[in-house]
């Protein structure tokens, strides 16, 4: 017989885990949202999207969740008009990103909160478990 | 004390409440994966009822069904109060609004539990 606070806490780092791998993917994609090609046409840094999927725990029958996977995005680059750059093609178009700022920092939000979530749940877990604890505590 | 069932009916709810704080664990931290359905477990009326009417064996030779022991576990799909385009029913508000209950009622339990302690210990301890 497994104890089911155990398993929220097992669950809920399992949570704070594929929440932290998200933000490393956002932060490279911002950290990367300018990075073109070195050479003429080439392309530049393609955005990376995570996905989650529910993994049943065998010993304990508990939904957690991983990373299913990092996908690249496949929408169009933007393109931009500049002649000289190092990646410019033949008629002087260099392709950039297809990041957007905005998105990345949007969805950067959302991870915050339910990482802040599962952290609530841990939290709760421990204060129950040592509420259990505290009626063997002499008063 | 012994007709109350009172250490027995609050280690039972205690139980219950764990189980449920692990279902609401395994919602919040899907809140993200797609098609993931919201879960709760079956009220804990029905779980008290349901070892209420359970019979006493009273020879090794009776059958009982079972449902004396083991912590109400039967997990519900719940009405969620919205679902996304990916088919996510999880809410975090409705998620953390359980999780409070769980822990208010288990401090509830556990503070009830620790007076009657303290009874008991102070009638045994002169």
């Amino acid at each position: 017989m497994f104890d089911p606070l155990q398993v929220s806490l097992k669950v809920g780092a399992s949570g704070l885990e594929a929440q932290s791998k998200r933000l490393r993917v956002l932060s490279e994609n911002l950290a990367n949202a300018q990075s073109t090609g070195k050479t003429p046409g080439a392309d530049p840094y393609t955005r990376k999207t995570v996905s989650f999927e529910s993994e049943v725990d065998e010993a304990t029958g508990a939904s957690l969740v991983k990373v299913a996977g990092i996908d690249r995005q496949r929408s169009p680059y933007r393109i931009e008009h500049s002649p000289g750059h190092p990646a410019a093609d033949a008629k002087g178009f260099v392709k950039l990103p297809n990041v957007d700022i905005m998105v990345e920092i949007a969805d950067m939000r959302e991870a915050n909160r339910s990482y802040e979530a599962n952290l609530q749940v841990i939290k709760q877990a421990r204060e129950m478990v040592a509420m259990t604890i505290d009626l063997l505590r002499s008063t | 004390m012994t007709p109350v069932h009172l250490f027995n009916v609050i280690s039972q709810h205690n139980r219950w409440l764990s189980a449920r704080q692990a279902t609401i664990a395994g919602n919040i931290a899907n809140a993200n994966t797609p098609g993931h359905k919201a879960l709760d477990v079956a009220p804990f009326e029905m779980a008290l009822e349901s070892a209420r009417l359970a019979m006493t064996a009273t020879s090794p030779a009776h059958m009982t069904t079972g449902s004396a022991d083991t912590p109400a576990t039967a997990v519900r799909n719940e009405e969620p109060w919205e679902i996304t385009h990916s088919g996510n029913s999880v809410s975090l508000e409705q998620e953390l609004i359980k999780a409070g209950d769980v822990n208010r009622a288990y401090r509830l339990n556990t503070g009830v539990l620790k007076a009657f302690q303290r009874m008991i210990l102070a009638s045994a301890k002169v």
